[in-house]
């Protein structure tokens, strides 16, 4: 999984978004130790005061806690895990309801289609 | 104290005023990228930061001194162009690296040298232009100085080596040291900055963190600096 | 620091005049045979290999006093006003202790390639005989020095010495001012390091002239005038290498032109 930056927002900012989607997504499992800030930044190419400020803004939201001396750790909260997921998965969702709309599609039409494309797969 | 600082430094080369009356201040911890057209005044700025140039007036300080012999062993710079000596090995570099500066971390330097294959006793003048660079990259990286001023490093290199040399920029982070980065690529750079300086015609335009400019203007620097440096 | 300046010169500077000694000293041991073989044999191909030996040498002792001189000159030039001096120049280190280690370098190459050359024509003419009597014969000219001029021999040593140092470095910064201000400009920086190098030159020629013209013989001899024609000799030299030592220093320190 690629660590994916557009121009507009803050870099911060869209660390946050690409950690919970890591988190939720187990590619950082729940409880399991995350790599030192220094190695996330590499890792992300990005520079390691920004990757902390991103670390701290989803420790105080609970995703993730540190203790002293062990490092960072993945919550094992998993009802905040799942949380997180719905809320990434509500902000798809939207996102995709703007575009269907910007191309025309009305409420009912939306979900025949989703139904065929689902459909579809699941054969 | 600021690492680097700057007070109304100018420096004239006969008519022509390569920088006129910046100040600036450059924080440890930070890594500044120092952004502007060519001709801007950026690698002058550098030169007196390491004392090639004195300047004409105003002054330019490094962890609170004039560029001198003590503030020489506090920076480490990485110039433009390959100047490493070519008929020494790299070893022998190692060597020259460790007995001038007290502050030359050799392990890191061979661990960094072995990672890319390069041999110790290989005489640098037969490595290939992009090797060397590396090499004169790593010497410069592997010393745990204040304040790093890394001069166009990614300019004319490929973006498999850019990406390594951004990579071992931010790996060799120390909260106590600044990086000042010169360039005029800026996209590539951004997502490393904390904060970015334009220069143009050798005064200041600009001083920002990258994080400020994204939240305020909505643009990324890179667009930014399209739309302050428009021809 | 200069120490550590001093070992960095030798290393670089050595591993082309060390070899250039070693090769000189095998040619000069050749050599040896081949004076034997001119004089005792008389066939005509040992002979003109012989000859060739000798001719060989002859270029090996031109080839260290030429490249003694190549090699302090294009070191200076490369490490301080090439692009090697972006590293030098940002070392901790001051300008005159780099200036330093390049006199001192030089002026040992210099010493030592004297030395070298008179033990290659040492080894060349060495017959025990013959060394034996030119040691007799030396050990009689110095004393009878000592008695004919009623001088302390060994300070008549120690002050050639000094003036061979003190010339030496004279010598070299003549090289290093001229090439420092000719680095200074933008362009035409070899033409320029050659034509101040002239201008030098010549300054100082009219300058000896004048020197000699108002040195008026000595009106006392003897012992006290070889000691105070020395250490003229000496102050000399000395004011010339510091006017150009500041030349040098200035031009590094406030002029230079890295490019």
């Amino acid at each position: 999984m690629n660590w994916q930056f557009n121009s507009d927002a803050p870099i911060y900012a869209q660390l946050i978004g690409q950690i919970t989607q890591r988190i939720v997504s187990g590619a950082f499992p729940a409880g399991e130790r995350l790599p030192s800030v220094r190695d996330l930044a590499a890792e992300a190419g990005v520079n390691p005061n920004t990757m902390q400020r991103a670390l701290t803004e989803l420790e105080r939201d609970g995703l993730v806690y540190s203790q002293r001396t062990a490092g960072r750790f993945v919550t094992e909260d998993k009802g905040l895990i799942d949380e997180a997921k719905h809320s990434l998965a509500g902000d798809q969702v939207r996102v995709f309801l703007t575009a269907m709309t910007r191309l025309g599609y009305q409420k009912d039409d939306i979900l025949a289609l989703i139904r065929q494309e689902t459909h579809v797969e699941g054969e | 104290m600021a690492i680097l600082e700057c007070r109304d430094l100018t420096k004239h080369f006969g008519a022509l005023s390569a920088l006129d009356r910046v100040n600036l201040a450059v924080e440890p911890g930070r890594i500044v990228g120092l952004l502007g057209p060519n001709g801007s005044g950026k690698t002058t700025l550098i030169k007196l930061a390491n004392g090639l140039l004195t300047p004409s007036t105003g002054e330019i300080l490094i962890d609170g001194e004039a560029p001198g012999k003590n503030s020489r062993a506090k920076v480490s710079y990485l110039p433009d162009r390959t100047c490493i000596p070519t008929w020494m090995t790299a070893a022998q570099l190692m060597d020259f690296y460790s007995d001038f500066y007290g502050d030359f971390r050799r392990t890191a330097a061979e661990e960094m040298l072995s990672h890319l294959n390069i041999q110790g006793r290989q005489p640098i003048k037969e490595m290939s232009k992009g090797t060397r660079e590396k090499v004169q990259l790593i010497m410069v990286m592997s010393r745990a100085a204040k304040l790093y001023l890394l001069d166009e490093p990614i300019g004319g290199v490929d973006p498999a080596t850019r990406d390594y040399i951004l990579t071992t920029i931010i790996t060799n982070y120390n909260p106590e040291a600044a990086v000042l980065i010169s360039t005029h690529l800026i996209a590539d750079v951004e997502k490393v900055l904390d904060d970015v300086i334009f220069i143009n015609q050798g005064q200041l335009v600009l001083q920002s963190s990258v994080d400020q400019i994204r939240e305020e203007k909505g643009m990324s620097v890179d667009a930014l600096f399209r739309e302050v440096f428009k021809c | 620091m200069l120490r550590k300046l001093l070992k960095h010169e030798f290393r670089a500077t050595g591993r082309i005049m060390g070899p250039l000694y070693l090769v000189v000293l095998a040619i000069s041991l050749l050599g040896n045979g081949s004076v034997r073989i001119l004089q005792s044999s008389n066939s005509r191909t040992l002979q003109i290999l012989g000859g060739i030996v000798l001719f060989l040498y002859g270029l090996g002792v031109a080839a260290v006093f030429v490249m003694t001189l190549v090699v302090m000159v294009r070191r200076f030039r490369t490490n301080l006003l090439g692009d090697e001096g972006y590293v030098m120049f940002t070392l901790p280190a001051t300008v005159h202790q780099h200036v330093w280690s390049k006199i001192l370098v030089s002026t040992v190459w210099t010493i030592a390639s004297v030395a070298v050359v008179c033990l290659s024509m040492l080894a060349i003419t060495f017959n025990v005989k013959y060394v034996n009597a030119l040691f007799r014969q030396m050990r009689d000219l110095l004393s009878q020095i000592t008695a004919y001029y009623a001088i302390n021999g060994a300070a008549f040593l120690a002050e050639s010495l000094l003036l061979v140092f003190v010339s030496c470095a004279a010598g070299c910064l003549m090289f290093y001012a001229a090439m420092a201000v000719g680095h200074s400009f933008a362009g035409h920086k070899t033409l320029l390091s050659v034509v101040f190098f002239f201008a030098f030159f010549i300054a100082l020629q009219f300058l000896g002239l004048t020197s000699a013209f108002s040195f008026d013989g000595f009106s006392f001899g003897g012992a006290p005038a070889v000691h105070a024609f020395l250490w003229l000799c000496i102050g000399e030299a000395a004011a010339v290498a510091a006017v150009f030592y500041v030349v040098t220093t200035q031009m590094l320190k406030k002029h230079l032109n890295l490019e």
